[in-house]
């Protein structure tokens, strides 16, 4: 709180600081300044080489420095989970009042994890819809008991209250936009951060920027509808899949507090993203008539991890290591959940922040959500090749969602983010409908194109 | 020899000939029967040079042709045994029959291409390129006419068999090919043995084998398919498996295929594995 404090008074406008100590930060560092840790070193070999560094140096007299640059989900809950375990934290983020462009859907395990209040979710949905290409509606939801559901949330909200939650644990929250990173001369020299400081008056926005990796594009606009077409959305939340709405992903149109979100995504097509967003707008276009656009927003959305999450003592988390899942596009959770681990790992590594760490504690992170979440990834992606190939395919998947183990799988990974193994004779009799529903899908297809002119 | 794909098929050669010019029978396909129109047109040819090129001599070409028209004269007077003797020796009684006047004997067709032994490729050029289709009915007619000037057909033959097996083998890839895109199944597409020796067939109606044979036909049942010859050379009717050349090109798209679906399908692993791909040793700070 010191250093905020400080902040206020001293000059309006930007002013440069240089900032010594540790901190986390959002772009991939470049070269490697390889240096042996001194002592004896546990070795580990599994994905990689882990060290541990319990023969790290002591700090004297200061506490472990860490600096988180992104105050959203993975930023917040870093943020507060390092000052909760006795490091001292800034966190610097651009825009306080920043309202990503997300569907918002958290899943049920977010809530019970990060503890979040009820009143921070708008909508409880229960009740999923899946419109296929020919508009096919089939509901998914029948499987869910009475307390599941997922939760709709406003990113601005959500983000709001991690920050705040990190801010009351400790951390200092800086409106300010992070400009450079300084390695550090020799080992275990500072890391030095350069960022432009906002005055809290101004509330400065400064400029969003990416690296030069693949990534998608999600497209929301906010359409608040009249009321009677509101009671349609209060529990259901809607997913469209097709050509037209997109080539790699889906359309929805999700519930908020009193709008709903309407929005598509795309990696490969990005110069057709209004096509999509129209085509996703005429699917809804009954339920949604009548309605005003409020607000559009768009935003670049990470489509694979980031080939080095972890170099030196700076790790990547969130969205900057592009923990977001194929086929359903959910990130919230794995974001927080990931800043959630690093933080842990850095503690447990600095033993509540009275030692320096080095990068095999960072990997300790890795390996921990790696081998956690990795399946759930993977059975996603395959998800995605599988059945977001062609509108037969999304055909076919839309059908097989209407099995009634299909969605008690799907749910119970989703909301509890455990990949469960069930039942092997139902386990094939999925595979053999999966099948099924391909081969019948196509079939139809080709009988189809006989139909049309 | 290359060259010959160029050319067009010369059966249809032959059967313009045939048809446009002389209105004889049915459409032949083979070097021998063919030589029953062949000689019309070398004839024209060498005629005019004989007669030292005097306009009357074409209309001599005419009648000469006319006459020579059933061209069994020049064949009927050799003793080979030719497999189409018959057909020959009826059209010459036929002759005998009508009374004409048969010179066989006088008739000696000399060709001036032929130079010294061999045949001068210089003359057989046509529109700037070689003409093979006039090298093989020059060499088959000439061997017909039992080395007149010197040939024994050897050449016309091999460029004629050489020729087939082009077609015939580029009917195969590009059937191989059309297959390969339906996953490399068919039936019945035409392997072709370009050593024509593998197999032959001796009088006692037992097959010889060569090295080579063997070797095909362990091939061919292997491919499950089955071998059958042809005028002594070898095809093979492949039911799964396909030439030596168009296999090897159906199994480099193939692989590229596979490959290509292996590295969709591994890509994301990669880039997951990736952070712990450049974990050198010595790798850590303090």
């Amino acid at each position: 709180m010191a250093s905020l404090s400080t902040t206020t008074s001293t000059a309006a406008g930007d002013s440069l600081r240089s900032f010594a100590g540790l901190r986390r930060e959002t772009r991939i560092l470049r070269g490697v300044a390889a240096a042996d840790a001194p002592g004896s070193q546990l070795r580990r070999r599994q994905l990689g080489v882990v060290r541990a560094s319990r023969t790290s140096p002591r700090l004297n007299g200061r506490k472990l420095r860490v600096a988180v640059v992104g105050g959203g989900p993975a930023g917040g809950s870093a943020a507060e989970a390092l000052a909760k375990g006795g490091v001292e934290t800034m966190l610097i983020e651009r825009k306080l009042d920043n309202c990503k462009p997300c569907g918002g859907a958290i899943p049920l395990c977010m809530v019970e994890e990060f503890g979040l209040p009820l009143d921070l979710i708008d909508r409880r949905v229960t009740k999923m819809k899946m419109i296929s290409p020919s508009n096919v509606a089939v509901d998914i939801g029948r499987t869910l008991g009475p307390d599941e559901y997922i939760g709709m949330v406003r990113r601005e909200v959500l983000d709001a209250y991690l920050r705040g939650r990190a801010a009351e644990a400790g951390a200092s929250v800086i409106n300010g936009l992070f400009l450079r990173l300084e390695q550090p001369e020799g080992p275990g020299g500072p890391y030095r951060i350069h960022y432009n400081e906002f005055s809290p008056a101004g509330g400065g926005a400064g400029e969003r920027r990416t690296a030069e990796y693949e990534y998608a594009i999600a497209f929301q606009e906010r359409v608040r509808i009249p009321e009677t077409k509101m009671e349609y959305y209060k529990e259901r939340a809607e997913m469209y899949v097709g050509d037209d709405v997109s080539p790699d992903f889906y359309g929805w149109v999700f519930p908020k507090c009193d709008h709903v979100a309407v929005g598509t995504g795309t990696v490969t097509h990005k110069a057709d993203i209004k096509k999509f967003q129209a085509a996703t707008r005429l699917r809804a276009k009954d339920k949604i008539e009548g309605g005003t656009i409020i607000r559009v927003e768009a935003h670049p959305i990470p489509e694979h991890p980031r080939p080095r999450r972890v170099l030196g003592r700076v790790a990547l988390i969130g969205d900057a290591a592009g923990y977001v899942t194929k086929c359903s596009g959910e990130g919230i959770y794995f974001a927080a959940k990931s800043g959630r681990m690093c933080a842990e790992a850095i503690v447990e590594g600095s033993e509540n922040g009275s030692r320096m760490i080095d990068e095999g504690d960072l990997r300790k992170y890795l390996e921990k959500f790696d081998k956690m979440y990795w399946p759930t990834y993977k059975v996603l992606d395959v998800l995605q090749k599988l059945f977001y190939r062609s509108n037969a395919a999304r055909e076919a998947f839309v059908e097989m969602c209407a099995d009634e183990y299909v969605q008690k799988m799907t749910f119970d990974s989703y909301l509890y983010k455990k990949v469960v193994p069930g039942n092997p004779v139902d386990d094939l009799k999925l595979a053999v409908n999966t099948i099924g529903s391909l081969v019948r899908a196509n079939a139809l297809r080709r009988e189809m194109d006989k139909l049309t002119l | 020899m290359m060259a010959l794909l160029a050319s067009p098929h010369p059966p249809t050669i032959f059967c313009a000939l045939s048809c446009k010019r002389y209105h004889l029978g049915p459409r032949i396909r083979s070097p021998p029967p063919s030589l029953l129109l062949l000689p019309a047109r070398n004839l024209s040819l060498v005629l005019p040079r004989c007669a030292d090129g005097s306009a009357a001599a074409a209309d001599g070409n005419m009648e000469k042709k006319d006459e020579a028209v059933p061209p069994t004269r020049p064949l009927e007077s050799e003793k080979n045994k030719q497999p189409h003797q018959q057909q020959q020796q009826q059209y010459h009684h036929h002759e005998i029959r009508d009374g004409s006047v048969v010179k066989a004997q006088a008739l000696k067709f000399e060709d001036t291409r032929w130079v010294g032994g061999t045949w001068d490729m210089r003359q057989f050029r046509k529109n700037g390129s070689t003409d093979w289709d006039a090298v093989i009915h020059a060499d088959s007619y000439d061997s017909a006419a039992n080395g007149n000037n010197g040939s024994d057909g050897s050449c016309g033959q091999q460029m004629w068999q050489q020729w087939k097996l082009r077609t015939t083998a580029a009917v195969a890839t590009e059937a191989a090919d059309r297959s390969s895109d339906s996953g490399g199944s068919s039936r019945g597409r035409l392997l072709v043995a370009e050593d024509p020796a593998v197999l032959s067939l001796n009088s006692g109606r037992n097959y010889t084998w060569s090295n080579n044979g063997r070797k095909l036909w362990a091939l061919a049942r292997s491919s499950n398919s089955f071998l059958m010859t042809e005028e002594g050379s070898v095809h093979c009717i492949c039911g799964g498996g396909s030439g030596r050349k168009h296999r090897w090109r159906r199994e480099n798209r193939d692989i590229k295929n596979l490959k290509k679906l292996f590295e969709e399908m591994t890509l994301y692993d990669k880039q997951w594995l990736a952070t712990w791909q450049d974990d050198a040793p010595g790798d850590s700070k303090n």
